[in-house]
């Protein structure tokens, strides 16, 4: 199939699919920091389990890039230098507390849907298909985080003020999982992405405002778009994380797995 | 999880599960959750994210009737007969499918 795109078009996709595993993959190891610490067990059990699906996803974005780069996905996804990660600026923060993770996984799961809802209607095949297998997933992450949005807000106290605190702190970066491509026109015109990042912003936008606003959490609609480097700033906290999950990769490069 | 609620006001639900359509519906085990919205996550994490499961249910263990009284279930006298293994009917089940063998076919609409 890779060879019927032009190489304008190829080279976009590959800026896309590398951005949206490196979101899941990040993201997927942040969280997954909580197995053996999350506020009860059964929650640790869930939170690992949602973790471990997002780095799965980002197996099948990483699997998908390396059949269109002649690549392997493992060098892909621990052969790089911190700065050649593609992740938007929200998953450069550390784990932080439970208010936050929580703050960024409402705020990144509603992103991410609304992304796979226009990928689904992808020309690009290979695309719309995994896009309508991880909705399927993702419907519950969404709900999952949703429910522990409303219980931190509706505690009160010290969670509602962290919570608080994290969504202010995190809004800005958040715009970021829509940092337009520099090869979108080429993704546009082949209706491989069906719509603008810009516009699936908005649509995010429209997402999140309800339930932030009937919890009386901070919103910002007005949000500015994020900055030509919100998916290529990295942090010495992300630097310190790509040390932890490429330690065992990098022990003994040769090694087959 | 042995509490019926946890010190941070957490219910016992308790889990069943069917293997595939059809099956009954089999006790699983149970999970400690604040509501049903996240009762029902927690299960589908313990019972269901290896697709073992083809349905949960997911019941507040206080909704649960409870009986063991030994009274009522084992009770004192001798109530073999209430049991099929109290009769031996080996012999007599012998003896119908011969007679069956033997009598001819009804017609059919009889």
């Amino acid at each position: 199939v890779s060879e019927q795109l032009p190489p304008k078009t190829r080279d976009a996709l590959t800026e896309l699919l590398l951005s949206m595993a490196d979101d899941e993959f990040v993201l997927g190891f942040w969280d997954s920091e909580w197995t053996g610490i999350a506020p009860m067990l059964e929650e640790d059990v869930a939170m690992s389990s949602v973790s471990q699906d997002e780095i799965g996803h980002a197996r099948a974005w990483y699997e998908l890039l390396a059949s269109l780069t002649d690549d392997d996905a493992d060098a892909i996804a621990f052969g790089r230098e911190p700065d050649a990660y593609r992740h938007a600026a929200l998953m450069n923060h550390a784990r932080t507390d439970w208010a936050f993770t929580i703050a960024r996984r409402f705020l990144y799961e509603h992103a991410d849907a609304v992304r796979l809802e226009a990928l689904a209607g992808s020309s690009y095949a290979p695309i719309a298909e995994l896009a309508a297998k991880m909705r399927r997933e993702e419907t519950y992450h969404l709900l999952h985080f949703n429910i522990w949005l409303r219980r931190l807000a509706e505690a009160g106290g010290d969670a509602r003020q962290r919570l608080e605190e994290a969504l202010t702190r995190l809004w800005p970066d958040a715009q970021a999982v829509f940092t337009p491509l520099s090869g979108e026109p080429a993704l546009l015109e082949a209706n491989v992405l069906p719509e603008p990042m810009e516009a699936l912003r908005s649509r995010w936008l429209e997402r999140v405002s309800p339930l932030l606003t009937e919890l009386r959490l901070p919103v910002a609609t007005d949000a500015p778009p994020p900055d030509g480097d919100a998916r290529t700033r990295r942090t010495d906290d992300f630097a310190w994380l790509h040390g932890q999950f490429t330690m065992v990769a990098r022990s003994e490069v040769a090694a087959t797995w | 999880m042995g509490e019926a609620t946890g010190t941070t006001g957490d219910r016992v639900w308790e889990v069943f599960r069917q293997e595939s359509e059809g099956d009954p519906m089999v006790h699983g085990g149970n999970v400690r959750a604040p509501d049903e919205e996240l009762a029902l996550h927690y299960a589908r994490e313990f019972y269901g994210r290896r697709q073992e499961s083809h349905r949960l249910w997911v019941v507040p263990r206080e909704a649960i009737v409870e009986l063991d009284d030994p009274d009522l279930l084992q009770p004192p006298f001798d109530r073999s007969f209430k049991r099929p293994g109290g009769y031996l009917i080996k012999h007599k089940l012998e003896a119908a499918k011969e007679r069956a063998k033997a009598a001819p076919a009804p017609e059919a609409g009889e």
